[in-house]
């Protein structure tokens, strides 16, 4: 459930309490209302019941006297007695009509009883007093049971009314406790509940955040693999968990690249150190055949007697052509340092790939010769002419077959050329094949690095700066075609060069 | 200098190897030449030579490996070997010491310092 979600419920709950509780306490203040309204109608109830009954008490003794003064005076009641008369009875009768006022149904039979009786008896009290000049009027005034009646009935409303007035009260009595009652359960009780709420909110969201709070410290401890796993809040705090664990995944995939990226340039540049290494041993060597015979020739000058001309001109040959070598090493790590830059353009044009090919093997065959190796070519006469760089096409082919002699002993260097389609296009293949030392899988697939050699061994033993076959490979990209390799460790390598008979002017550049 | 003390220049490349050899025969030495490890171990152990220059570089048998092999036959471990190599490094003079070289001389070589660690070398 979502943060907002809960504490939403939670007011929602709160809040229904609280009206439960408001709605309660109206409830009470309402039923006490009533019970002070029952109360002082049956006070006032009690008090017209007693003035009534005071009343016809203080009627029933004036004309008890006066009966008795008529009787034996003969006295005459005189206009204003009568007046006073009348109205002391209008005046009962209004006490008891506003005790009818006051009568619910529950008491309405015995009030009609009362007033049965009261209005006999008022109406008998009215003649004789209307009638007390009138010497002939018998009056039957002194019968007592009309009287007794009326307030035996008084009484018995009195009684029920006051029953009833109990009755009510009992029950509104009642209905106060219980809406005290709940007024007190429903506030303990929304207390509780808040409190409740408020705890198992504040745990819960606790136990999530601690949950986030750890991960976050993990990671920051470095430990890129944690994940906030099973997470149960499904709110913000679940998505914040989810958003929490794609960036754990994103920072880990960020650093292995960053990770990556670096063994990388170490990898590149631990090459670079060895490719330097072994620039200055490639480069030492010749140095040190020229300098060596011209410190030995400057000797041989200052010797005495006359110099051999002959072995003089065999010496500077030889410096001649070891500083040629070095040169060529220049140009080596130049190229290649152009390619890298991107600074290498190509030079196209239209030439016989034969004519080249059979200079390359005639260079080679001192090569050859020195490690007793037989080179097989085949007949070029059948292949188009090629519309590339030339140049380079003959660097190609002198590093590989160099390479192939000097890893090979004894042995055999077949070179072979053929033409073949490929989307339409003539494309040119080449393969230069020995049986010499070959190589395994992790070196072929390193081969065509720049600054790599196979092996140090190898390079210690065979010599080359491993830039060759980087040169090669670029060479090939130049013009719009590739280099591959196959080998078997003793048996011997293939190289495979294929490039389009017509290169394109806007040849990809150096890959 | 001793009277025609014998050399052994352990050399595949054949440029640098006649260069050496033509100038340490000029210094008054008799040179024996080998092309690598193997025959330089043959080389010492059938010419006794007063003293080795050998090239790290080697086909077969590299100069390290050789070295090694040298100073574990009792025949050939008095002979004093002077490392020559093309790597210039401070790891490789140590690699070359470490694998029982009694000197080491980086190329292009310095022909009189050559000289004189040969002569400090020498038997008296």
């Amino acid at each position: 459930m979502s943060l907002r979600r809960r504490l939403t419920l939670s007011l929602c709950t709160i809040l229904v309490l609280f009206s439960i509780n408001v709605g309660t306490h109206f409830w009470g203040s309402y039923a006490r209302q009533e019970s002070m309204l029952a109360y002082r109608s049956s006070v006032t109830a009690a008090q017209l019941s007693t003035d009534a009954a005071q009343l016809l008490e203080n009627q029933r003794q004036q004309i008890l006297v006066l009966e008795t003064l008529r009787e034996t005076t003969g006295d005459m009641l005189d206009g204003d007695e009568l007046a006073d008369a009348e109205a002391d009875i209008a005046s009962i009768d209004s006490k008891l009509t506003e005790l009818g006022a006051l009568t619910s149904e529950v008491t309405r039979p015995q009030y009609e009883k009362l007033q049965q009786a009261s209005r006999y008896l008022l109406d008998s009290w009215l003649a004789f007093y209307r009638n007390f000049n009138d010497p002939d009027f018998d009056s039957d005034i002194d019968d007592p049971l009309p009287f007794v009646e009326t307030l035996e009935h008084l009484r018995q409303l009195e009684q029920r009314q006051a029953f009833i007035a109990a009755q009510r009260s009992t029950i509104i009595d009642r209905t106060i406790a219980l809406t005290d009652r709940i007024t007190v359960i429903g506030f303990v009780a929304t207390i509780f509940l808040t409190a409740l709420l408020g705890f198992y909110l504040l745990r819960y969201t606790k136990r999530s955040l601690k949950r986030l709070k750890r991960g976050t410290e993990r990671i920051g401890m470095g430990d890129l693999d944690y994940r906030i796993a099973d997470f149960d809040d499904r709110g913000e705090l679940g998505d914040l968990a989810k958003a929490f664990n794609d960036m754990s995944d994103k920072m880990r995939r960020a650093i292995e690249d960053v990770r990556r990226a670096k063994d990388d340039a170490d990898d590149a540049n631990a090459a670079k150190s060895r490719f330097l290494a072994n620039v200055s041993h490639e480069l030492r060597t010749p140095l040190n055949a020229i300098i060596g015979y011209s410190e030995m020739l400057q000797d041989e000058l200052e010797d005495p007697g006359e110099v051999d001309r002959e072995q003089f001109r065999d010496d500077l040959e030889k410096i001649v052509r070891s500083g040629r070598q070095l040169l060529a090493l220049i140009n080596d790590i130049l190229d290649l340092s152009k390619i890298e830059t991107g600074k290498m353009t190509l030079h196209l044009e239209t030439f016989a790939a034969g004519d080249i090919l059979q200079q390359v093997c005639d260079a080679m065959t001192p090569m050859l010769r020195e490690r007793n190796n037989q080179l097989y070519r085949p007949d070029w006469s059948q292949l188009p002419p090629l519309y590339a760089d030339a140049t380079r096409f003959r660097q190609i082919f002198l590093n590989l077959l160099s390479n192939a002699c000097k890893f090979t002993r004894d042995g055999e260097v077949h070179l072979t050329a053929a033409c073949y389609q490929k989307d339409g296009a003539d494309w040119l293949r080449c393969t230069v094949r020995d049986t010499g030392i070959g190589m395994d899988a992790a070196q072929q697939a390193r081969i065509f690095d720049a600054f790599v050699q196979a092996e140090n061994a190898i390079s210690a033993n065979y010599g080359g700066t491993g830039l060759g076959l980087a040169i090669c490979r670029e060479y090939c990209t130049l013009m719009g075609g590739h280099i591959s390799v196959r080998s078997t460790p003793g048996a011997g390598s293939e190289f495979t060069v294929e490039l389009p008979v017509k290169v394109r002017e806007s040849a990809p550049a150096s890959a | 200098m001793a009277e025609q003390a014998t050399i052994l220049l352990v050399e595949d490349n054949a440029i640098n190897c006649e260069m050496l050899a033509r100038r340490l025969t000029r210094a008054g030495f008799r040179v024996v030449t080998a092309a690598d490890g193997e025959q330089a171990l043959r080389l010492m152990a059938s010419e006794a030579p007063a003293l080795v220059l050998m090239d790290m570089n080697l086909p077969v048998l590299d100069g390290w490996s050789a070295c090694r092999a040298a100073r574990q036959d009792p025949r050939l471990k008095g002979i004093p070997i002077i490392a020559l190599t093309a790597h210039a490094m401070e790891t490789d003079r140590q690699s070359a010491l470490a694998a029982g070289c009694d000197d080491y001389a980086t190329k292009p070589i310095d022909f009189p310092g050559l000289l004189a660690k040969i002569q400090r070398l020498l038997p008296a």
